[in-house]
């Protein structure tokens, strides 16, 4: 059994001037204990998604349709105080993209941890205190974190620390958005350590990180979804995305990547033309029809299938129609 | 050469009683030649927007000096003479919508440079034009615009069509494109190119981005706390670095082709 | 508001006359009632409200004046000018100005309405200087400020061109909320005693009814009026500036 499924999940933002379809029918399956990579540029709708998959819902943002399955449950049709109860921290666990900031700035990394902790477990001070330093000391990190504030730690230990405290109640699954943007590249890879040591632990089996980065899931990431305009283009493993994408949009933004090697330099730099569309009206057919090199007609009329081949699914008429190999 | 730096620092005091001095740039010295690409690497403190502040007369530099053509640039005080200096040394900056005011159309942006060069008004509208197109911009779509009705990248093709008015010898570019999305990143930095083509316009390219340097320079420069740690071409930078902090970042940058160990 | 600027052009009585029985209650004639010396309190009432008026705007654009220029200036140059000129505001912001404006009110023997406006704005200036220096300095770092200065623009054009406009908004919720402050600052001079020597406002009609203890008397009609008045107008404009913020903050930040 899959750990995560989802159908036709379409969650849109309303404003004043309409909908802003920021996830527009995403079918996605997970499978447990691997790490998913999240991958696309700002604006795909990937941080929307994340927090639909796990029910994070709330106006001006909508669930309109689908369903979402998690660890055999239907979370799509709980109430919010259900969720909070049984889902949130203690299925699922989501490090949001500001949670760097996010952190009460009068609150010691303990209260925080207290926080969290007395939602779903009435267990005793001494208990949660034991708990968060166990944790620490299982990650490496120094348990006088703990009684810190927020400004008397850097960046890369304070996200370590946020890590750390979300996955106290050991979740399945550990949603990351964006968690080593701001940070410079060598705190990047202690936290990306991190993640890994968790894995290694057994204390978290399955991770989805969220990133506009593909270097960086090339180093931690076993599958990658790639996102574009609300809607998922290309799935698969890491290498096959690499080295054997099929979708127009994913090669390209591969070869957009920048990285200090050799044939990086040899490859030379792709760019795309125009720019993703607006969601509020987003293009008829396939989304990525108008910047499109091998666009067909087909593709200006209608939305591209979802074709499944050893594993990896790839939403293209090129793929599809058989014009190009599987 | 170009320009010449030497010994360039800055020293920011805070307070007027206890006075605390902080160094954000640290005695530097590199040199920049005609139609060189050079690039200054640096994380978030290194220094690196401060030293292209001074080196575009926007900040006053403590001690040291900047040589342009062979004249000190740093004791240019009078308003013809900074102009002069605008006009062959122009700079472009990360935020595309920081770098325009949000009250005024973005004509204007294009316009300004007219106090520069001088050009008689008849030309003006044509030079506008023809310099829009030059970045793959088609100037109905921009020409009368507010900066929120543009996209980032338009934002930023507008800046580098006001240096093609310009035609300057040496443009600074403060991470030009880290805030454009990644599938048109590729296309503005090709337009760089294509002023080093054409008019031999050297550039300073400021990033945090080793990858990007690494793809885009002749010479690459990095900076950690203010100094200048490492010189030198991209291969000698990646393939023999000197400096311990070099060294680090090479192995820190996640990179495409080979896995990390232990991961 | 409205009812301050039209209401004295509309109702055209005298309000000064002697015109009926003192102490009247609300009646036909006289929809407000009557004060002790028998004057019409509605016609009180408009011309005052127009005089309260008149003085805030006079009082608020003063202090506006004298703000801007000084925030302006300090904020631009800095350095020597700039701590210096913060000084004197800091000298001036810790005065306090009640006792400033009594002491100012009770030496002048004849206190027109500018005299009172310029009372009030003197001793008003210092909070909008500090605010205007710290737009003025979050401006001037931002890029588009640069690519000004690398345009070649004289500091003149600079601050005409880029800075101010780009103030405009701040400049106009300074200004309502200056203006709110002026009025309630006139009727408390008023009421002590220390306003208009000569002329009507709210704040004198607050202080006849105060000294003729009208509280006590239980004549209603004469303090409670002016009174709401006052609030109202302090509430609406308090109103306005929120409002203000909040249609200015998001075009501000792009659309």
């Amino acid at each position: 059994m899959a750990l995560l499924e989802s159908e036709d999940v379409k969650a849109y933002y309303s404003i004043r001037q309409g909908y802003i379809r920021a996830v527009d029918g995403v079918d996605l399956v997970m499978e447990k204990g691997i790490t998913l990579g999240l991958a696309g540029e700002s604006g795909c709708g990937k941080s929307t998604l994340v927090n639909t998959l796990m029910m994070n819902v709330k106006p001006p943002l909508y669930l309109i349709d689908g369903t979402i399955t998690l660890d055999g449950k239907v979370i799509s049709e709980m109430d919010r105080s259900t969720l909070k109860k049984n889902v949130w921290g203690v299925l699922v666990s989501l490090v949001p993209q500001s949670a760097l900031n996010a952190l009460m700035p009068t609150k010691r990394i303990i209260d925080f941890t207290r926080d969290v902790i007395s939602h779903h477990m009435a267990v005793s001070d001494s208990e949660v205190v034991s708990m968060a330093k166990k944790r620490l000391e299982e990650l490496n990190l120094p348990v006088e974190a703990l009684y810190m504030y927020p400004h008397e730690l850097s960046g890369g230990m304070k996200q370590r620390a946020v890590i750390s405290i979300s996955t106290l109640l050991n979740p399945k699954l550990l949603i990351v958005d964006e968690p080593t943007s701001a940070l410079d590249v060598s705190t990047q890879k202690q936290v990306l350590k991190m993640l890994m040591d968790l894995r290694k632990a057994g204390i978290i089996e399955s991770t989805i990180f969220v990133t506009h980065d593909i270097a960086v899931l090339r180093q931690i990431a076993d599958w990658i979804t790639i996102m574009y305009a609300g809607k998922v283009v290309e799935s698969g493993s890491t290498s096959d995305i690499l080295y054997n994408a099929k979708h127009p949009y994913t090669y390209r933004l591969i070869n957009a990547v920048v990285t200090p090697e050799p044939e990086v330099r040899k490859r030379g730099l792709t760019s795309i033309p125009g720019e993703p569309p607006n969601l509020l009206d987003p293009p008829k057919g396939c989304r990525f029809h108008p910047r499109c090199s091998e666009v067909m007609d087909v593709c200006r009329s209608t939305e591209p299938p979802l074709l499944e081949t050893k594993g990896s699914c790839c939403c293209c008429h090129l793929i599809s129609s058989g014009t190009r190999e599987a | 050469m170009l320009l010449e730096v030497r010994n360039l620092t800055k020293v920011f005091t805070t307070g007027l009683l206890k006075r605390r001095e902080i160094v954000a740039v640290n005695n530097i010295s590199f040199d920049v030649r005609s139609s060189e690409f050079l690039s200054l690497v640096g994380e978030s403190g290194s220094g690196k927007t401060t030293a292209a502040r001074m080196i575009l007369k926007l900040l006053p530099p403590t001690s040291g000096s900047i040589m342009f053509e062979g004249k000190d640039v740093v004791s240019l005080k009078r308003l013809e003479e900074r102009r002069w200096y605008w006009k062959q040394v122009h700079g472009i900056f990360q935020d595309p919508y920081a770098s325009y005011s949000p009250l005024h159309q973005i004509d204007r942006i294009l316009h300004q440079v007219f106090t520069l060069t001088g050009d008689s008004s008849s030309d003006r509208d044509s030079m506008v034009r023809g310099a829009l197109r030059e970045v793959g911009l088609r100037p109905e779509d921009v020409l009368g615009k507010y900066p929120h009705e543009l996209s980032g990248g338009q934002r930023q093709r507008i800046m580098v069509a006001r240096c093609y008015m310009l035609k300057p010898k040496l443009i600074l570019a403060d991470e030009p494109i880290s805030m454009i999305d990644a599938s048109t990143r590729a296309s503005v930095l090709q337009l760089f190119s294509k002023l080093r083509e054409e008019y031999k316009t050297s550039l300073i390219f400021i990033t945090h981005d080793l990858g990007l340097a690494y793809y885009v320079s002749d010479g690459i420069l990095i900076m950690y706390k203010g100094s200048i740690v490492e010189k030198g071409s991209p291969d000698e930078v990646m393939e023999h670095p000197h400096s311990s902090y070099t060294k680090r970042l090479r192995e820190d940058v996640p990179l495409l082709y080979k896995k990390w160990e232990g991961f | 508001m409205l009812m301050g600027i039209f209401g004295s052009v509309v109702y055209k009585v005298d309000p000064l006359d002697i015109a009926g029985s003192p102490e009247h209650p609300p009646s036909d004639r006289f929809p407000l009632g009557t004060d002790s010396w028998g004057r019409d309190l509605l016609a009180l009432l408009l011309t005052g409200t127009k005089s309260s008026i008149s003085i805030g705007v006079t009082a608020a654009l003063i202090a506006l004046a004298v703000g801007i220029v000084i925030g302006v200036i300090s904020g631009f140059k800095g350095g020597l000018t700039d701590s210096l000129l913060m000084m004197l505001t800091d000298v001036v912001l810790v005065l306090p100005s009640i006792l400033i404006m009594m002491l100012i009110a009770a030496y002048l023997r004849e206190r027109n309405p500018l005299f009172v406006s310029l009372i009030i704005g003197v001793t008003s200036w210092p909070w909008v200087a500090r605010a205007m220096r710290s737009q003025m300095l979050s401006l001037k770092a931002r890029e588009f400020v640069h690519m000004s200065r690398m345009a070649g623009l004289s500091d003149v054009k600079i601050i005409l061109e880029d800075l101010l406009p780009n103030m405009a908004s701040y400049t106009f919720m300074a200004f309502v909320l200056l203006l709110s402050g002026a009025m309630i600052a006139e009727a408390g001079l008023s009421m002590i005693g220390l306003g208009l020597t000569r002329g009507v406002s709210l704040g004198i009609i607050l202080y006849w009814a105060q000294i003729l203890e009208s509280v006590r008397r239980g004549l209603w009609w004469w303090f409670v009026p002016p009174g709401a008045c006052l609030v109202a107008l302090a509430a609406s404009l308090l109103l306005l500036s929120t409002a203000l913020d909040e249609y200015f903050s998001p075009r501000l930040k792009g659309g």
